[in-house]
């Protein structure tokens, strides 16, 4: 990944309501990164499905949990991470294989329980035409 | 484009057919399992979902149709999902749910 031009962050509570702001959010971030509308769409699924897993598992100490998007030249990141630590494996069980396997083919990389600390990152590059 | 979602039934001779427009997500969903689920109790038919206006589903959406499927299995019935938007047919291929779902 070249190096980061952008980053945007949110905060967002763990409420169903508001994992529609997370696609907004990427969705504009992502169209000013020059990806086209069907990589959009991908993108705006793969990070909702991490913000619903979210929502859904909760947190008893953290109010929110956050979403940051790193923009490069070439790659858009998307780290999500939450002041409760104990939030690290959070697709864990055979209900979620859903979720994973939408996650793992829509995005170029995929990481559980980041070693930096964050509940889970992914990117996707930018196709550029040659 | 709506971020909401909207439900229409229209009752055919041999099946229901729903009429879903805007988005499913964690949301949206929230009541449209109970709907889809009394329709299938309540008639026992075929069920054809038009997904047409449908501009965005997840897993969650996905989860849902699944068990209404199921549902409509226990009764020997079955779910055709037609006029898909290319994004989302390739959630479908993506999960395996087109060879669960009659896709047309």
């Amino acid at each position: 990944m070249g190096e980061v031009n952008d980053s945007i962050q949110l905060i967002l509570p763990f409420k169903a309501e508001y994992v529609i702001v997370a696609r907004l959010a990427v969705s504009g971030i992502a169209n000013r990164g020059g990806f086209d509308i069907e990589t959009i769409e991908d993108i705006k699924v793969a990070v909702a499905e991490v913000c619903n897993k979210l929502v859904a598992m909760g947190s008893k100490s953290a109010e929110n949990y956050k979403v940051i998007f790193c923009l490069s030249d070439d790659n858009l990141k998307v780290i999500f991470d939450c002041e409760d630590k104990t939030l690290k494996s959070i697709f864990f069980n055979e209900d979620d294989q859903l979720g994973i396997s939408i996650i793992n083919a829509l995005m170029d990389k995929v990481e559980f329980c980041h070693e930096d600390g964050y509940i889970l990152s992914m990117s996707k590059a930018v196709e550029r035409d040659s | 484009m709506s971020s909401e979602l909207s439900f229409r039934e229209e009752r055919l001779a041999d099946a229901v057919k729903i009429y879903l427009s805007g988005e499913v997500d964690i949301y949206t969903s929230q009541n449209l399992k109970d709907k889809l689920y009394n329709i299938i109790d309540s008639t026992q038919m075929d069920l054809k979902i038009d997904c047409k206006e449908l501009d965005y589903i997840d897993s969650t959406g996905l989860g849902i149709f699944v068990g209404t499927l199921k549902k409509s299995k226990q009764y020997g019935k079955n779910i055709y999902i037609v006029n898909l938007k290319d994004n989302i047919k390739k959630l479908f291929t993506i999960t395996g749910l087109d060879k669960l779902f009659v896709i047309e």
